[in-house]
């Protein structure tokens, strides 16, 4: 019988990851006419041939059929309101453009939420200045005196916007749990790695976990692993990429801590980086060197470096 | 006892670095008005949707099937979405097979894309790795993949000489390929001497990053003949997983590959691979992969891949021609990968494969896969 791991909940905060993306979306035929005449104050829709039907703002694809046959039109800057609600960012309505068979989502602007009623007249009002998007129109406000406007041919249309930058931030909070919250604490407050006993007891299981991913069984208990160990694969990163930690070159290694069944992933260090793939290699024993920092993550550990006196094979080169 | 299923329509676009004249939605439908045409059909005609993207990240629409929904025609029918990393094409095309085999449906669509010059590739991926535990290291798959080559070099004789004939076999077999966009020649020196991104991988052994749509149909036994009197029927298909940070995982062979191939040869009746099958697509995220491939795969054992590549046996003209369609080289839209692995086996078989059609393929095996190396899978089809 397994003793039950000594694991108790650690009062870490959440770790904080933002992912910054740098998008850049193509909007597509319909939907980019749309963005660069909105620029023009013509507001752009689509009119499916096959259908008759019409779609405010513009798309490519009849939403009802899935027609292509899509021409686009000028659609009036009138419209019915057809629900609304209130939101911390204002009152979100769904409009039904003159002419159109769908309705869209808009904000409505210069009124309360007393004064709107399904079925009310709205009317565009225009943005000071163009940023090729829906927003180029900054809401509706009520018209009532709006006249019935007419879906007309488009002439001559913009070429498409082929691209607009979308950056996207997300931001994230980890919850650590117990057994993480143990391990970087560890690591944190006494730079010690530890990790837990596979239920075969056959080796250590790192980061520790619950269940054992083989058996799916408890795993057992904790165990405090040296940091030293061997190098189970590595490369040499010379690719320049986004949200990259470190200037390249650097080795990227998959670590197998002694004691331990699984990898660690970390970066070796403290060699002369232009014969790195002659002094790095799979089974290259190394230790990790601790950071002055003491952050509570993998980066408390500032890198692995080989240990010469270990790496016989090697031991004239370092 | 389940039904037979066959492919009986394959479309996919002209793949590009950069589309800028269509949106995800605009790719998608590229495809399915392809795939249909090939089949003969209307999308009236089509029972139930499968739609198949790379990870969310990579293309900043969540729950794209939403928004894709009218260009693929899904409106009031059957649509489910299916992800899996690298693997989704043929993932999403396991999904539409269990349908008809289930007796659910007679006729499913399955359409897999991903726009990749929308994103950041490499870093979306990194966002793959634990957040705790190694996510700072993330090179994309791309450290991780050379990594292990590097071990594989040492215990399997993967070289980097031997990974370059891959890389100069599927550019060659790209330049046959209308729907591939890279399309060069290049040689075993200028792969060795490219720029190393992830030493030992380089420059040339790295696919494209492509913009690119792909659709099949599937059909019971039953409607195939209304679309065509030689579907690709579908004779195996399987997609296995392994745990991603297990003990003891060994990362120098693919066990779930392994395992899916033996599931799948055996339903398919398959005992001697590299004698049986007349082609093979195998999807390569690197070079180094078609190596590995080869061995999970049974085409040679373990150990003998880089003389099975330097043999010529793989070659569009050898006894076992693996990527006549140029695989990753030619176009990579990593969504929409698995699937035109799947199409380009299919149109083998089909008869359909034009210019790098192997003369009279009967039965082809397609090879696909995501995450850590850890999620696998294979088709088996025949004429």
């Amino acid at each position: 019988m397994l003793q039950a791991p000594d694991t108790y909940p650690i009062d870490r905060p959440p770790l904080k990851s933002t992912i910054s993306m740098a998008y850049t979306l193509t909007p597509g035929r319909a939907a980019g006419t749309f963005m660069v005449e909105t620029g023009k104050r013509r507001f752009v829709g689509s009119r499916c041939v096959s259908s008759g039907l019409v779609c405010v703002p513009a798309q490519d694809f009849c939403p009802r059929t899935g027609g292509a046959d899509i021409e686009l039109v000028v659609a009036p800057e009138a419209g019915t309101l057809t629900g609304f609600t209130q939101t911390a960012a204002g009152i979100l309505a769904t409009i039904r453009i003159d002419g159109a068979d769908f309705d869209f989502v808009h904000k409505i602007v210069d009124s309360s939420l007393v004064d709107l009623k399904i079925g009310a007249r709205v009317q565009a009002v225009w943005a000071d200045a163009s940023t090729q998007s829906i927003l180029d129109i900054s809401g509706f406000q009520l018209a009532p005196n709006a006249p019935i406007g007419k879906i007309a041919p488009l002439s001559d249309p913009a070429d498409p916007l082929p691209m607009k930058p979308y950056p996207l931030d997300l931001h994230y909070e980890h919850a650590f749990g117990p057994f993480y919250g143990r391990l970087f604490d560890e690591i944190g407050s006494r730079h010690r790695i530890m990790g837990v006993r596979s239920t075969s007891g056959e080796g250590v299981l790192i980061p520790p976990r619950e269940f054992d991913d083989i058996s799916f069984t408890r795993t057992g208990t904790w165990v405090t692993l040296p940091d030293t160990g061997t190098v189970s694969a590595m490369s040499v990163i010379h690719l320049e990429f986004r949200g990259q930690k470190e200037p390249p070159p650097y080795i990227y290694a998959e670590i197998q801590l002694d004691g331990a069944v699984t990898r660690l992933i970390h970066s070796i260090k403290g060699i002369d980086m232009s014969r790195a793939s002659e002094l790095v290699k799979p089974g290259t024993r190394v230790r990790a060197v601790w950071s002055t920092s003491r952050t509570g993550s993998l980066s408390d550990i500032s890198h692995f470096e080989p240990i010469p006196e270990l790496n016989s094979a090697n031991a004239t080169d370092m | 006892m389940s039904r037979h299923v066959g492919i009986v329509g394959i479309g996919q676009t002209h793949h590009a670095r950069r589309r800028t004249d269509v949106s995800q939605a605009g790719l998608v439908r590229e495809a399915v008005d392809r795939a249909l045409a090939d089949a003969k059909l209307t999308i009236d005609d089509i029972d139930s949707i499968v739609i198949a993207t790379g990870p969310v990240l990579f293309a900043a629409v969540n729950m794209p099937e939403k928004w894709v929904v009218d260009a693929c025609g899904g409106r009031l029918k059957p649509v489910v979405r299916v992800t899996s990393g690298g693997g989704t094409g043929l993932a999403g095309a396991l999904a539409g097979y269990y349908q008809i085999a289930g007796g659910q449906h007679e006729r499913v669509l399955v359409v897999a894309y991903d726009k990749l010059s929308e994103g950041n590739l490499q870093y979306s991926i990194s966002t793959l790795y634990d957040p705790f535990w190694g996510r700072e290291f993330a090179v994309g798959i791309m450290g991780f993949s050379a990594a292990y080559w590097r071990a594989r070099m040492d215990v399997l004789g993967h070289t980097e000489e031997a990974a370059a004939m891959v890389s100069v076999k599927n550019h060659k077999n790209a330049l046959k390929n209308p729907y591939a966009h890279v399309k060069k020649v290049i040689t075993v020196d200028d792969v060795m001497k490219s720029r190393p991104l992830a030493w030992p991988i380089k420059l040339l052994d790295v696919p494209p990053i492509s913009d690119g749509a792909a659709a099949i149909v599937l059909s019971s036994e039953k409607m195939a003949a209304k679309s065509t009197d030689r579907p690709a029927w579908i004779r195996g298909m399987g997609y296995f997983c392994e745990a991603d940070n297990a003990a003891s995982r060994s990362m120098l062979v693919s066990e779930p590959l392994a395992l899916a191939a033996r599931r799948v040869y055996r339903a398919a009746g398959i005992t001697d691979p590299r004698r049986q099958f007349d082609v093979v697509e195998v999807q390569e995220p690197y070079t180094c992969f078609e190596l590995s491939y080869y061995e999970s795969l049974g085409l040679c054992a373990p150990g003998e891949a880089a003389e099975l590549i330097a043999s010529g046996a793989t070659e569009i003209d050898g006894d076992i021609p693996v990527n006549p369609s140029g695989g990753c080289m030619g176009a990579n839209p990593i969504g929409a990968t698995g699937l035109i692995r799947l199409i380009e086996a299919a149109a083998q078989v089909m008869g359909k494969a034009g210019d790098h059609q192997i003369p009279n393929a009967k039965l082809a095996l397609a090879q696909s896969g995501g995450g850590w190396a850890n999620l696998r899978g294979v088709a088996v089809l025949s004429a």
